[in-house]
């Protein structure tokens, strides 16, 4: 099962009610593939298998069989750590000073162009 | 030209050897009938995975006689992929006796998979330096994709082979019923002595079968498997096709020949 | 794809689409203040255009809506292989055989993905097939028909694929975001076989007499199963799918759009579409048509189509000759 930490629906009290796992010995394997060399590693989906290597055969059918990736990582569902949680990830007080949006200063740069005699530079011809 | 399957027609003029088309018939006619047995699953496989994982095998297989039958249709001169693929009569069909027991269940998919597989890299090797260059190129391109047939084959032999009860007792059954078919992807061609000479070839069939046998024979026996009996009337391996052949042949070209000439 | 709510109106109650819901999952929670508070939280996120992940909590009526469409969605992709399948070997050229073979490889690929989803929700697989082969689910109304000739095929592959892509586009932001993710992937598959089917038909349409009849003899055939497939008109304010963002439109929104792409394209072929009724009200700003036969539509998916029976038999079949394979697929080693 999905180690997790309660999500927002849960907070309210009622008892989520959890997703029973697969019967027998198959359980879900998250697969993430790359598109191309570079690129991000994304979630494309998942697989029932019931070890790592028919996991590997299954991935390749499902998320590679048009070549359209060039990797992928295989991940037991059971081994990801899924953290959805608000208070750690959406603290309600400002981060703005953490992101570059919080530094507005175009009023004050244009008082001190004023100040010092200045006109706004061009934009770099290209 | 570019071709359907990414392919560039050959701009070496084929060699006028015998015994080319032969070899490219043969090669084309095995991955088209191994391709269509491998497509019966598609659709009905034990598991929805596995049923996607036997369609891409299908195609591929598929894929490779599109290839082979295109390369045919420069050395002959005549007709496309298409029309030497679907217009011919049972008879003129040249693929190994192995590959006429019709689809059967999945170990007799496996036992078949596992004994063509082995044998097409045995004799796909014995290409890879032919002396024509389009041919060892499209011979590199199959190789390449014949790598993950082999690992699913193997797979599946030793899931089955190591599963006491149904699964190993049925595995042993195909592969004896099976067994005096085996070597046939091997069968002598007439012009087998041309394609020598030529350097197409670079080693008799004959050798070729002995070396795979070799390689098969320490797995076999590994997993307690019953080792291969000789090829029983080796010399016909390619003919002498079989009511499950005629079945397939009159399910391929039903709706062709419904309305001859007829572009679809 | 069929909308299990939308055949509701045409089933007797014991046919309706909740007979879907495993009793485990039924709602049985007393209806405390909490949970109501907390209920109305949960259909304010959604209205909000919020999304749900199956990790989240969610109350169970939304669970077991989400399972029974995409039950039914999976179930239909599943049975849907049949009937194309019956040409897989008869595919009279090598590029169709291809086409044909990765087209249906796709739709199991499909039912993969979708069960994957249902499963996810608390249902096993084996469950939802055991529910399927005992009639007790359904799968779509198009696919309990005989495919009688290759035209079928391109038929199906062009316009059933459209109708049901018109569907799934709508689906693809679904407010249970593991469906709407999935819908991504599937509607951008289902395009290639929209052009793999439509590629048949201009080619037969093309081509011969005899291939031009087969397929206007096709059309003519698949037209009023076609016209039935998204299910009869539901008012929008009482369907709970809708409120809850599980789909994005009704059956009428989705046939409406699917004859404004389709008719000019297959009347440009010079195809005779069979309902002489049909045409567009330009006052209304929408398709006039002969009603639909939904007598025929609850006959047909209640399993007593010409092919429901015979394509349930075959896939039991199949997985009973099977089952020792997937034993296989479980069984832990043994030394040889």
């Amino acid at each position: 099962m999905t180690a997790r930490i309660l999500g927002p629906m849960a907070s309210s009290g009622a008892s989520p009610r959890a997703p029973e796992g697969p019967s027998g010995a198959l359980e879900p394997w998250e697969v993430f593939r790359q598109e191309k060399d570079g690129d991000p590693m994304r979630h494309g989906g998942s697989v029932m298998a019931p070890d790592a290597e028919l996991a590997m055969h299954y991935a390749r059918e499902l998320f590679g069989r048009r070549q359209e990736s060039v990797r992928l990582w295989i991940v037991r569902r059971a081994d990801v750590v899924d953290l959805h949680d608000p208070d750690l990830l959406q603290p309600p007080l400002d981060r703005s000073f953490k992101k570059p949006g919080g530094y507005v200063m175009r009023d004050k740069l244009a008082a001190a162009r004023s100040a010092a005699g200045q006109e706004k530079p061009k934009a770099r011809a290209t | 030209m570019s071709t359907a399957t990414g392919l560039t027609a050959p701009t070496h003029p084929a060699p006028a050897v015998d015994g080319l088309d032969e070899l490219l018939r043969s090669m084309a006619d095995d991955e088209f009938v191994i391709g269509f047995s491998d497509s019966e699953w598609t659709g009905i496989a034990p598991q929805l995975e596995e049923d996607i994982a036997m369609s891409s095998l299908a195609q591929d297989e598929l894929g490779h006689a599109q290839a082979l039958f295109q390369m045919l249709a420069t050395v002959t001169g005549t007709g496309d992929a298409d029309s030497l693929a679907y217009d011919r009569e049972p008879a003129d069909y040249r693929h190994a006796r192995l590959l006429d027991h019709g689809r059967g269940d999945w170990a007799m998919t496996i036992a078949r998979r596992y004994l063509y597989e082995t044998a097409d890299s045995v004799r796909l090797a014995a290409l890879m330096s032919a002396s024509w260059s389009p041919l060892a190129e499209l011979v590199g391109k199959l190789v390449r994709e014949e790598r993950y047939h082999l690992m699913h084959v193997d797979l599946w032999l030793d899931r089955l082979a190591t599963t006491n009860g149904e699964p190993r007792d049925r595995l042993i059954s195909a592969l004896e019923t099976l067994g005096p078919d085996c070597g046939t992807v091997f069968t002598p061609l007439p012009g087998e002595p041309a394609l020598l000479e030529a350097r197409i070839l670079r080693r008799p069939m004959a050798e070729l079968e002995r070396d795979w046998r070799a390689g098969v024979a320490p797995t076999l026996e590994r997993l307690g498997l019953p080792a291969l009996p000789a090829t029983r009337d080796p010399t016909r391996g390619r003919t002498d096709h079989g009511e499950p052949f005629t079945w397939l042949h009159g399910e391929f070209t039903a709706v062709r020949r419904s309305d001859p000439g007829a572009t679809w | 794809m069929t909308d299990p709510l939308a055949l509701d109106p045409v089933l007797a109650p014991g046919d309706r689409s909740t007979d879907a819901v495993p009793s485990t999952l039924a709602p049985t929670r007393a209806h405390d203040e909490a949970y109501d508070a907390w209920f109305e939280r949960f259909e304010a996120h959604l209205a909000a255009g919020g999304t749900v992940e199956s990790t989240d909590s969610m109350p169970d009526e939304y669970r077991t809506a989400v399972l029974r469409f995409v039950e039914m969605h999976a179930n239909s992709e599943l049975m849907g292989v049949l009937p194309e399948r019956d040409w897989i070997m008869r595919a009279p050229t090598l590029r169709r055989k291809l086409a044909l073979t990765a087209k249906i490889q796709d739709e199991v690929g499909h039912a993969q993905l979708l069960y994957r989803v249902a499963e996810d929700l608390g249902k096993p697989r084996e469950a939802m097939f055991d529910d399927l082969l005992a009639g007790k689910t359904k799968f779509h109304n198009v696919f309990h028909y005989p495919t009688r000739s290759w035209a079928d095929v391109g038929m199906i592959a062009w316009l059933v694929d459209a109708a049901a892509i018109v569907a799934q586009q709508a689906l693809r932001n679904s407010s249970y975001a593991p469906y709407a993710r999935t819908m991504r992937k599937i509607c951008w598959e289902e395009s290639v076989h929209i052009m793999h089917g439509r590629d048949v038909v201009v080619t037969m349409v093309t081509g011969s007499p005899a291939q031009r009849a087969a397929i206007q003899e096709a059309l003519d055939r698949w037209w009023g199963p076609l016209m039935q497939m998204h299910g009869p008109r539901s008012p929008r304010e009482k369907d709970k799918d809708l409120r809850w963002r599980i789909k994005a439109k009704t059956s009428e929104e989705l046939r409406q759009e699917f004859l404004t792409i389709y008719v000019p394209r297959i009347r440009e072929l010079g195809l005779v579409i069979p309902d002489p009724e049909l045409r567009f009200d330009e006052d209304a700003g929408e398709w006039r048509y002969t009603e639909p036969d939904w007598d025929e539509l609850r006959t047909v998916v209640t399993n007593h189509g010409p092919m429901s029976e015979e394509r349930l038999e075959f896939r039991r079949l199949a997985r009973s000759e099977t089952a020792w394979v997937r034993e296989t697929i479980l069984a832990a080693p043994q030394a040889a």
